[in-house]
């Protein structure tokens, strides 16, 4: 098998793979009543779209782009970077994951605080406020 | 001068939010001085900074770390951005004065109330500041986290209930934001504001219109668009009076920016001028009918000021030169005159179990300071002359006039109709009402009587002297619209030029 086409499953597969984690987690916050796992879909969701944005700078084959070693290229010494991954979606996606982590925890925090307040985490019975 | 540099409205205002438990170690009092000294220090800021631009006539583009852009990050002080960073440093100013003794009852609250504030601060200026979109996105994350807590801040009401929907909602727009801004980068290979609004229009249609919907949604939920709206009125009635005022005048006013940056300088599609225009409409009547119905006085207030978002959105939407200066009035205005509502509505309402309107009747005599100062905001929003709400309303239906849309101004006027009914309905009770002596009212301390009085007297003098700040906001409408001219000054080296 080519590496062209081994590259495009393999796109395709991560594309395929966060559109799944995307919906499964949009189906989990939109029919579960649960407080907790409505957050857990949320994470699922986030996950999903980190996920698309790592697999966009991803080539196969490639290294960090910190360091590249060189390549011997026939009789005379040329020096060819290696293949790189690009990895300004890397650091976002880092960035993206902490404040993922960052909603999650208020979230279970706040599932606490309503958990104490109306001793549920059914959604359909707190309803002090019109939902 | 040296010391005024846009970054440190990010800087230093994160800087204290966390350093502030460590002043709390030094000294008790730390906690409440130190926000004041910083948000005088940010005014300052603005005062050098707007100088520099006004004289100019160009924008302060700071860069980080020494990468110029498109591949480092910058911040944009232009006369728009500035504005609306200005606003927002004064307003925090007041509402810390607002609430300096509000919160003397417990060390622990009042240091979290603080550090929240500063945190909602830092976002709040940063997403209005940056050039670079990924930065925008975790700076609209920090408002929103910051905000949740503030939601939650009393325990005995239902602020978690509120909070936990605000949050769902809130998540939702965050990913709808970073799937757009994952579909700009994997088209154009760039975050840089100015050069994705160049280069715009290498991106294939479809993918550009969904990025486009997706941003716009994502922003819209933060911009309290209807029908994303749904969480705002029970995060203002659910968090401490002045809270009310941060969202109204610090992150509603952040939403509204990206939308608006959104529309104007990342992309060029003329529809969404229009999307803009009818998603304004909509919320205006949708909210201005809602808040008729309302028996809580705290969530009138609330869709009132879901309303006047409506009506920016309408502003921006006309798209002409006066439409925007009047979007901008309109803007200061929402600031200004929501946040004297939330300030004395809280105390009108202060002892009330149920926050209800018909609690508050008869407090013109109880409360006389307060209740006067909840009327003249009243009758400012609704847009009786001479207070600062009529000149903006009229230069919005002046500027509707101009572009032919008749049906809008029939619109707008029926809707302040109904403002007025119920903003009247209110008053009414204030003063014409028997006093059923339910509850004690509760007397405004000095500051937040200072900080209402500031507030009335700006509304009056802007009233008076619609000239003073005009100017402003033509800069501002100039610098918002002119998008070559910002591509410019971002990239003085990769422009081309702009057909």
């Amino acid at each position: 098998m080519s590496e062209e086409l081994m590259q495009q499953i393999l796109s395709i597969s991560f594309y395929g793979a966060s559109l799944a984690l995307i919906l499964i987690g949009v189906y989990g916050v939109l029919t579960k009543k649960n407080l907790i796992k409505i957050l857990l879909s949320l994470t699922i969701v986030d996950s999903g779209v980190n996920l698309l944005f790592v697999s966009l700078g991803y080539i196969m084959n490639g290294t960090a782009p910190i360091f590249s070693p060189a390549i011997m290229d026939g009789k005379i010494e040329v020096l060819k970077t290696a293949p790189m991954v690009d990895p300004v979606p890397q650091a976002l996606v880092l960035t993206a994951i902490v404040i993922g982590l960052g909603v999650t925890a208020v979230g279970l925090a706040l599932v606490i605080r309503l958990f104490r307040h109306h001793n549920t985490t059914n959604i359909d019975e707190i309803r002090n406020l019109k939902w | 001068m040296v010391v005024a540099n846009p970054i440190l409205y990010v800087a230093l205002p994160l800087l204290v939010a966390f350093l502030l438990p460590l002043f709390g170690k030094i000294h008790k009092e730390l906690i409440r001085v130190v926000p004041g000294l910083l948000f005088m220090f940010l005014i300052f800021n603005t005062v050098v900074l707007f100088s520099e631009v006004t004289s100019t006539g160009k924008p302060i583009i700071t860069q980080i770390a020494g990468w110029a852009p498109p591949i480092g990050i910058n911040l944009v002080f232009s006369a728009f951005s500035g504005f609306i960073a200005g606003i927002i440093s004064i307003m925090g100013l007041l509402v810390w004065v607002y609430s300096y003794k509000f919160k003397k009852v417990e060390f622990d609250n009042s240091l979290k109330y603080f550090v929240l504030i500063m945190l909602v601060t830092a976002g709040s200026i940063g997403v209005v500041l940056t050039g670079d979109i990924f930065n925008l996105f975790v700076f609209l994350e920090i408002v929103a986290l910051s905000s949740y807590p503030l939601v939650a801040f009393y325990r005995g009401r239902d602020g978690a209930e509120a909070s936990f929907k605000y949050l769902i909602v809130g998540a939702f727009a965050s990913i709808a934001i970073l799937l757009g801004i994952v579909l700009i980068y994997s088209q154009l290979g760039t975050l840089n504001m100015a050069e994705i609004s160049l280069r715009i229009g290498e991106m294939p249609e479809k993918i550009k219109i969904t990025a486009f919907i997706l941003l716009f949604l994502g922003f819209g939920i933060e911009a309290e668009m209807f029908p994303l709206n749904g969480w705002a009125p029970d995060a203002y009635s659910q968090a401490p009076g002045p809270v009310g005022a941060v969202f109204a005048s610090m992150t509603a006013k952040a939403g509204i920016y990206t939308i608006i940056r959104l529309v104007f300088t990342l992309f060029d599609i003329d529809a969404g001028y229009q999307l803009l225009l009818g998603m304004g409409i909509i919320t205006l009547v949708v909210s201005e009918g809602i808040a008729l119905r309302q028996e809580k006085l705290k969530r009138m207030l609330a869709f009132s000021s879901l309303g006047q978002m409506g009506l920016l959105m309408i502003a921006f939407g006309i798209n002409t030169k006066a439409a925007v200066v009047a979007g901008m009035f309109i803007l200061f205005n929402h600031a200004v005159i929501k946040s004297l509502l939330f300030f004395s509505g809280s105390y009108l309402v202060y002892n009330s179990e149920n926050k209800n309107i018909k609690d508050l009747f008869g407090f013109g005599k109880k409360l006389p300071l307060t209740a006067f100062l909840f009327g003249l905001g009243a009758f400012a929003i609704v847009g009786l002359p001479p207070l600062s709400g009529f000149w903006a309303k009229l230069s919005l239906l002046m500027a509707s006039a101009d572009s032919n849309l008749i049906a809008l101004i029939a619109l707008i006027l029926i809707v302040s109709v109904v403002e007025i009914v119920y903003y009247f309905r209110v008053v009414n009770g204030l003063y014409f009402k028997k006093y059923t002596g339910e509850f004690e009212p509760h007397k405004p301390s000095w500051n937040a009587s200072l900080v209402m009085l500031i507030l009335a007297a700006v509304i009056v003098t802007v009233g008076l002297y619609p000239d003073l700040i005009y100017n402003y906001f033509v800069n501002a409408a100039d610098a918002l619209m002119d998008k070559a001219n910002y591509i410019q000054n971002v990239l003085p080296s990769n422009f081309v030029g702009l057909n």
